[in-house]
């Protein structure tokens, strides 16, 4: 199989990745805090270290960063702990469904006020989104660190800069950057998946940040205060409610440790080659539109469309050669509007630093054969 | 009574007035304005409305005799249904239009000791058989199913009413035999073609086939198949099939097969594309196919049995 769906999950997951998830089952089998056995304190050890790698990324302290399941989780975990009744919001027009639905669902909830930043040149214009600041004076500015469907970064400190100017928090999305790029951006509240680009195990995510005073959203069993009747309200175990998902905990740890910023920038590096190696090649063949990021940094993702083949035929045709590829709207239902996508949405490829240049040649093939 | 097609509603009908004591009816699909012209229990009212076929069926048998204990089940017939009946049948009684839901109910059948009876009807011909759980089965006489390409269906050859009703009369008086513990069920394959006025029953030796994987081998493939995926697409009025297991759809046997009974067929070399009952199908090598203008996963399946996949 070619595998171009590394936005959705990275594949494959480093050989330290399972085995650390193989050690946690074969020899360890417990939880950090439930219990006093050498095996509860090296639990204990570990998911501190991987709890201290996150926080280093972003720059925020360990006890402010919480694991979840995923972005999804931490997403609707946070926007539920700050958004008040009758509060305004601002999210842009590339936010994920994971994003898009909890405001859509929190709206109805609380009355709130949400605005789009609408998508420009590509990215989003900087002026446009100081006017809206400044105009709405939002509680909250929620945005994607990066498309998922045009790999377009967002300039994210920017954005956090001027929404500090007018007093709103900032709450990133970075599931389409953790891994690639550098996270320290300004923001207010991290969120983020570690099976993407981070090439973590499915089902653990993160959400990391700078000492806000965010309240439960979830109760139960923490291990700690176990004896009190309400929910503690200390970091992290005020986010972290139920028994922790520990061996995703170790093979995101084992993720981590095997990538440094460097090696990070070059993996980046070589994913974006082999993108732009495929995105040369289909502008190459008649009657494909590449809708492919033109900001000044981009993660490894572009979609494209064809004139006379739908989306979703096309992701067939590309099984049926053993190329793997998502189609459709990418659960991103704002931004389609802009790229005039919104009847069929696009195919979509997304390499990753094990991507080949013969895959890429081949895939380009099965579509030249069209 | 698996299908509330042309034979299903004939049989119902007259297992209904005969005072059956309770019938199941299982159809997955909605009526349609060309089943009228066989499909004896539904109204003009019922195609208009596009109503399950189950759930008017019922509503009529109701109509014609309150006594007898109808329930309509729009589903799937597949062997994860068939498992979960509130109870086991004593009779099961064929009305499907396919071979691959055929020897799912006679692997069932079987494997669970409950006589079912085979029939089948395409054009002016049709045929029946009274299945015993004994044997022999319908994998002794058919250890593969008929070539699906060549044999042509409802939708592309058509189907004349009376040879319905002339299998459905065979496959009505068997039922009710089996019913009563008569000793008159008939063994052998009856068959018929009403236009040339041909009426036969080839009988058959009671033995089942030293050969049959059900019969000879206790095995039972359809209760084992995978069953095929429908899933909508995100966002989309369409429905992605895949059909499980190995197919080997020829797409050009299919354009032929299908002909002037579809609209703007168009083969490319890697997809087959046409557009029939308000939705667009484009059919990959090997069977996978997108439903475009269809949401409902049944619906998509249905339609897709009927056009391309198990309509033997």
């Amino acid at each position: 199989m070619i595998y171009l769906d590394h936005a959705a999950t990275s594949w494959p997951k480093p050989d330290a990745v399972l085995a650390a998830m193989q050690r946690w089952y074969a020899e360890i089998g417990v939880s950090a805090a439930r219990g006093a056995s050498d095996r509860c304190i090296a639990a204990a050890r570990e998911v501190a270290a991987v709890r201290q790698a996150l926080a280093d990324r972003a720059g925020v302290r360990a006890e402010h960063v919480a694991f979840n399941s995923g972005a999804t989780e931490g997403l609707n975990l946070c926007l539920r702990a700050l958004l008040q009744p009758g509060d305004a919001v601002l999210a842009t027009a590339f936010e994920h469904s994971s994003v898009v639905r909890p405001l859509q669902a929190l709206a109805r909830e609380r009355s709130l006020r949400v605005h789009v930043v609408p998508a420009a040149a590509g990215g989003v214009d900087l002026d446009a989104v100081r006017a809206t600041l400044q105009a709405l004076r939002p509680r909250l500015f929620v945005f994607t660190h990066a498309s998922n469907v045009t790999g377009a970064v967002l300039p994210a400190a920017a954005m956090c800069a001027l929404a500090r100017e007018v007093g709103a928090l900032t709450v990133l999305d970075t599931s389409q950057t953790a891994g690639w790029i550098d996270l320290r951006v300004g923001a207010d509240i991290w969120v983020g998946s570690g099976h993407k680009a981070l090439l973590g195990p499915p089902g653990i995510g993160f959400l990391l940040h700078r000492g806000l005073g965010l309240s439960p959203q979830k109760q139960g069993g923490t291990g700690s205060s176990q004896a009190l009747a309400e929910h503690p309200t200390t970091w992290p175990e005020a986010f972290e409610a139920g028994t922790p998902n520990t061996p995703a905990i170790y093979g995101l740890g084992a993720a981590l440790a095997a990538r440094d910023a460097s090696r990070q920038a070059a993996d980046l590096a070589t994913a974006l080659a082999r993108l732009d190696e495929l995105l040369a090649g289909l502008r190459a063949l008649p009657g494909i539109r590449c809708l492919a990021a033109t900001t000044a940094t981009r993660v490894p993702v572009a979609s494209f469309t064809h004139a006379h083949f739908d989306p979703s035929e096309l992701g067939a045709l590309l099984a049926g050669a053993s190329v793997h590829v998502r189609t459709g709207h990418h659960c991103a239902p704002w931004i389609h509007a802009s790229l005039g996508t919104e009847a069929t949405g696009t195919v979509r490829v997304s390499t990753g630093a094990t991507t080949t240049r013969d895959e890429i040649a081949r895939v380009l093939e099965v579509l030249a054969g069209l | 009574m698996v299908g509330c097609g042309a034979l299903g509603t004939h049989a119902a009908d007259a297992l209904t007035r005969a005072g059956i004591g309770e019938l199941w009816l299982v159809d997955r699909d909605v009526v349609e304005w060309s089943n009228l012209q066989r499909q004896v229990l539904f109204t003009e009212a019922d195609a208009a409305a596009g109503t399950p076929k189950a759930v008017a069926a019922a509503a009529r048998l109701q109509e014609v005799n309150r006594e007898v204990r109808v329930s309509a089940f729009v589903d799937e017939c597949s062997a994860a249904f068939l498992d979960r009946l509130p109870a086991r049948p004593d009779l099961v009684l064929d009305g499907t239009d396919n071979f691959p839901t055929r020897y799912l109910l006679n692997d069932w059948c079987h494997r669970h000791s409950v006589p079912w009876i085979y029939a089948g009807a395409v054009g002016a011909e049709g045929a029946a058989m009274v299945v015993p759980p004994t044997g022999p089965c319908l994998r002794c006489l058919w250890p593969e199913p008929p070539d699906a390409t060549s044999a042509g269906n409802c939708e592309t050859v058509g189907i004349l009413a009376p040879a319905i009703a002339a299998v459905s009369a065979y496959q009505v008086a068997e039922a009710l035999k089996l019913l009563v513990g008569s000793p008159d069920v008939q063994r052998g394959v009856f068959t018929c073609d009403v236009w040339r006025g041909h009426y036969a029953r080839m009988p058959l030796l009671s033995l089942a086939s030293p050969e049959c994987v059900v019969c000879a081998k206790g095995e039972y493939p359809a209760l084992l198949a995978p069953a095929p995926l429908a899933a909508t697409l995100c966002g989309r009025d369409a429905v992605q099939i895949d059909p499980g297991g190995h197919s080997a759809l020829d797409l050009e046997a299919l354009a032929l097969r299908l002909g002037s009974a579809v609209q703007d067929l168009r083969r490319t070399p890697h997809l087959l594309r046409f557009a029939v009952e308000g939705t667009i199908f484009s059919v990959f090598p090997g069977g996978r196919a997108l439903l475009f203008g269809v949401r409902d996963p049944l619906r998509a399946r249905a339609l897709y049995d009927r056009w391309v996949g198990r309509n033997a």
